[in-house]
């Protein structure tokens, strides 16, 4: 199926989200709004006005009815999904560059900007789902990276750890009650900055992205790196798709770095890899530049893209997609159906 | 011979991914089992979304909820 374009967004696009229920998508981009889509057409259902920033970051709750945001205006905000309304600013002395909901939505954390006399910082908020509820000033919990400033960072399953990837290329898990650092492991190469961290649907498993080329497929419970995906171009943002074992990655040479931009235009791809075989099993081009975010509907249905070039690109998978399996994949699939059947 | 000899890199390719494919899925089944454990000693609820999502389709019927009480 042809891919569905939103043009909704007159900068380069920083962050794109599907709801739960995999039918809306969240856009942001530098361009200081947000946006949301249906899924299935494209159609724009609204757009949010209120930050005086690039945003750099969104998340949705997991019932759909809150929205974060992260802005270079130096703001967390919280928006109702269905009517707009802006509900609460969180205000800090950097720009937010990260949002996330933990799995409940009853905590939403943010990555605050390291600048001149302020160390980064992961920043913990308890929130109450319901709109008209009054939320709360007060931090239940503020984690400072004094070592290496965090860039991306995210709940496990059960809310049991902070997730953090790092400018310097390694990840830290963080005791999410208490902030404490638990772990900090070297996982990308030194000093290239993680530029995303996705979670699988249950949390154990998050893939990093790095400007070192290379995705990681790392477990959330010790750290440890269980696949690695190199590619040929710096990486901004990996995926994890649902039901199907694959991971999607993007990225690409920003055109000020590259002196053939004309024979790029429109080339730059989104690659899909087997997530347990590591191999490229396909490309995806589209983009116009580098490929700033990616996102995989929850539902399994497809992925979506935001681009430097301005644009959101939607894609939903073909029955080739569905259908493609490694002949190992059958073979422990025939196994299993084997094993039900006699169980009969 | 060469046919043979592709026969078996090719064999050498497939029990690489088999065993792949046998840890990773050990690997899923060692972290549900850890989650299902951790999840009763915090004392979560078993689908927390569903019941989020049931509280939400069912905001009025609070008040109905309270007179039967």
């Amino acid at each position: 199926m042809r891919p569905i374009l939103l043009s909704g967004h007159e900068r380069a696009l920083t962050q794109v989200k599907y709801n739960r229920d995999g039918d809306l998508i969240f856009s942001t981009a530098k361009d200081q709004h947000i946006c949301a889509w249906y899924a299935h057409n494209g159609e724009r259902l609204g757009t949010y006005h209120g930050h005086v920033g690039a945003i750099w970051s969104v998340d949705v709750d997991p019932t759909c009815t809150l929205l974060a945001s992260g802005s270079a205006d130096n703001t967390l905000r919280l928006w109702e999904v269905e009517t707009g309304k802006l509900l609460h600013t969180w205000e800090f002395p950097t720009a937010v560059k990260r949002v996330e909901f933990s799995f409940d939505g009853s905590k939403v954390l943010g990555v605050t900007e390291k600048r001149m006399g302020h160390l980064g910082s992961i920043v913990v908020f308890d929130v109450d789902l319901d709109p008209k509820a009054e939320q709360t000033d007060e931090r239940s919990l503020t984690i400072i990276c004094d070592e290496s400033k965090a860039t991306v960072a995210g709940w496990s399953y059960l809310s049991k750890y902070i997730i953090a990837g790092h400018e310097d290329g390694s990840v830290s898990q963080y005791d999410a009650k208490t902030g404490d650092l638990l772990d900090n492991v070297p996982v990308h190469e030194l000093n290239q900055p993680i530029t995303d961290l996705q979670w699988d649907s249950d949390r154990y498993t998050f893939i990093t992205a790095s400007k070192d080329k290379t995705a990681k497929l790392i477990s959330a419970r010790n750290l440890d790196v269980l696949k690695t995906y190199p590619s040929d171009t710096p990486l901004n943002s990996a995926a994890i798709t649902p039901n199907k074992d694959f991971v999607i990655l993007g990225g690409g040479q920003a055109a000020m770095d590259v002196t053939t931009t004309a024979a790029r235009q429109g080339k730059f791809e989104a690659r899909f890899y087997h997530k347990i075989f590591e191999e490229e099993v396909g490309r995806v081009r589209g983009h116009f530049g580098p490929l700033n975010t990616i996102a995989s509907d929850p539902t399994g249905k497809g992925y979506c893209s935001g681009g430097e070039d301005g644009y959101v690109r939607v894609h939903h998978f073909d029955a080739g997609y569905f259908n493609f399996y490694y002949e190992v994949e059958r073979e422990r699939m025939n196994k299993l159906a084997a094993e039900g059947a006699s169980k009969k | 011979e060469d046919a043979e000899r592709g026969a078996s890199a090719d064999l050498a390719v497939v029990e690489a991914r088999r065993r792949m494919l046998e840890e990773y899925v050990s690997f899923r089944e060692s972290m549900d089992e850890d989650a299902e454990e951790e999840k009763l000693e915090l004392g979560l609820p078993d689908d927390i979304v569903a019941e989020l999502l049931a509280a939400k389709q069912l905001p009025t019927n609070e008040d109905d909820e309270q007179v039967i009480e």
